[in-house]
């Protein structure tokens, strides 16, 4: 990363890594800089970069699940009209037990997104109000988006394939068996099973 | 006698819905207290479904995510997939993507200028600018094979460079929708029961709009000159001479203004494009699509779409499937926490006209 060319940007990563302990940051490119922090300095962090550094228009939270790394990683997507620059901050949640502080007095929007990542991903925001359902209705399995949770497993417990229509599973076997033709070998590494 | 409070229930169907989404109202008389975004009526999983595809079938779904605009999906996507790989895009291939950009932008408008009237109950307009739309989609089919979703732009590229002839006709819709819109001034903004609806309507207190998340028009006509094509350059946008337009009313009638005015730009920009367009290549091609890995990393971009800021963050564990991808489209702060804000105090019979100039679009709330 050429620190020259990118002047504002590191000036960001260095007045936020000289007032946080912990903090590490890098700039990704141009207009985009990342920081990532433990998960209790989130409300200081955001607050900080919203009234100090004029990061006002929250433009994305999202969540990841690192099932292999056992944690989900939060990232709150900022950014500043006045510096026009794009600030990642980043946390990661243990998932055995995932909570963190809700921030939605920061930004009212974040309500929403939180809500979804609770509902999507079962990580609880202390403090959070709302409706605890978003999209989902009735739903008292895992939360759908976490890794683990198998679409695929999911259907087949619990719909069942309507009466006639089972061959209909793969066209291609389908046309096959009734012309009686063989799938070519190398057809095959595509079918669905 | 003092009224008592109901309460109401607006959608999943409705005309005045745009989508399948309810509002629950709670009404004093005409007057409503208090608004409640429910969603849920639409939801199909996309972004879980992109995680169990490889990166070439996940860019297939993207379109689907949005129908009024499909292409700042797959640009999002594609530019997205471009920078966690570093893959280089030939410098043809830009232009052609901001070209189906702004066409994307223009038909967008269209059709959200039969909805604003529409939902007024002017339905004329929306006769004419759906109609209207078709002839970018009649360019669009030809460009790509559909006319709703396309398909078109893809990491590394666009799928294929322009028919023959077919700048002539981009330019010919363009003098067409230049002159039409003389027509639909006279018909909205020179319309005195379109006047009297949209002004002072759905206002937002442009003092806590950055702060509220709003984007696109209706933060622009609260007088933010807010604009990702300027604030966070893509494509070649940095070599078009436009300006972007606001207003300083808040409400309907100034978010109005401000789209007519970006009408006139997008047809503007497209003849710049067309007119200084270089020759060259317009695919830089992928490894085989089964095999194609993205290394380790993540990437946050944005667009400007019709209705404002559109990113998607994108996350790559150096597999062949995307570990994450996350789309956030305007409307899922303008549909949720913003609309419940501003219809505090609405008038019932307003709700669909305040959707429709916020560009509430349930599919992005429920990926």
């Amino acid at each position: 990363m050429t620190e020259d060319k990118h002047i504002k940007e590191q000036k960001i990563v260095d007045q936020l890594s000289g007032t946080f302990q912990n903090l590490t940051g890098k700039v990704k490119r141009e207009r985009r800089v990342e920081v990532s922090v433990e998960k209790k300095l989130i409300p200081s962090v955001l607050s900080y970069v919203k009234d100090q550094l004029t990061f006002t228009h929250m433009s994305h939270m999202s969540c990841v699940d690192w099932l292999e790394d056992e944690h989900f990683e939060l990232v709150y997507i900022l950014w500043s009209p006045e510096l026009k620059v794009q600030l990642l901050v980043k946390t990661l949640i243990n998932r055995e037990n995932p909570v963190i502080e809700n921030v939605d007095m920061i930004w009212g929007q974040l309500n929403t997104y939180q809500r979804e990542i609770r509902e999507m991903y079962g990580i609880q925001f202390t403090g959070l109000e709302g409706r605890e359902e978003f999209v989902l209705e009735d739903w008292d399995e895992m939360p759908p988006m976490r890794r683990d949770f198998d679409t695929a497993e999911y259907i087949k417990d619990v719909f069942f394939e309507r009466p006639g229509r089972d061959g209909a599973k793969d066209v291609r076997e389908v046309i096959a068996t009734r012309s009686g033709e063989e799938i070519p070998e190398l057809a095959k590494k595509y079918s669905r099973d | 006698m003092r009224e008592k409070a109901t309460t109401l229930y607006l959608g999943p169907q409705h005309p005045g819905i745009t989508g399948n989404m309810m509002v629950k109202l709670k009404v004093e008389g005409d007057t409503i207290v208090k608004a409640e975004t429910h969603v849920g009526y639409l939801h199909r999983g996309f972004e879980k479904l992109m995680e169990r595809r490889n990166w070439l079938q996940s860019f297939t779904i993207v379109c689907r995510i949005c129908v009024p605009e499909p292409d700042p999906n797959e640009l999002n996507y594609a530019r997205a997939v471009e920078e966690i790989e570093g893959r280089e895009v030939p410098e043809r291939a830009e232009w052609i993507r901001t070209l189906v950009m702004e066409l994307s932008r223009l038909a967008s408008y269209l059709l959200w200028f039969g909805g604003q009237n529409g939902s007024a109950g002017l339905y004329t307009m929306p006769q004419w600018s759906v109609g209207d739309r078709d002839y970018i989609l009649d360019l669009f089919e030809e460009l790509t094979g559909g006319r709703v979703y396309h398909m078109y732009i893809w990491p590394g590229g666009v799928r294929r460079d322009l028919p023959e002839g077919f700048t002539g006709r981009v330019l010919q819709t363009m003098d067409y929708l230049e002159k039409q819109l003389v027509k639909y001034d006279q018909l909205m903004f020179e319309n005195t029961i379109f006047q009297k609806r949209a002004k002072g309507i759905g206002w937002i207190d442009p003092a806590k709009a950055i702060e509220w998340g709003v984007v696109g028009p209706p933060l622009r006509g609260a007088g933010f000159k807010s604009d990702v094509r300027i604030d966070d350059p893509y494509l070649i946008y940095d070599k078009l001479d436009f300006v972007v337009p606001t207003q300083k009313g808040s409400d309907v009638w100034a978010r109005s203004l401000v789209r007519r005015e970006e009408f006139q730009q997008s047809i503007n920009m497209v003849r710049q494009i067309i007119d200084k367009m270089p020759a060259g290549e317009v695919y830089n091609k992928i490894p085989n699509p089964m095999k194609w890995t993205i290394p380790a990393g993540d990437a946050y971009v944005k667009a400007e779409s019709a209705r404002g800021e559109f990113g998607y963050y994108v996350v790559s564990d150096g597999g062949n499937k995307p570990r994450r991808v996350h789309v956030k489209g305007p409307a899922y702060v303008h549909g949720v926490t913003l609309l419940e804000e501003v219809l505090k105090g609405a008038n019932i019979s307003d709700v669909s006209f305040i959707m429709n100039s916020l560009g509430t679009c349930p599919p992005e709330i429920e990926r």
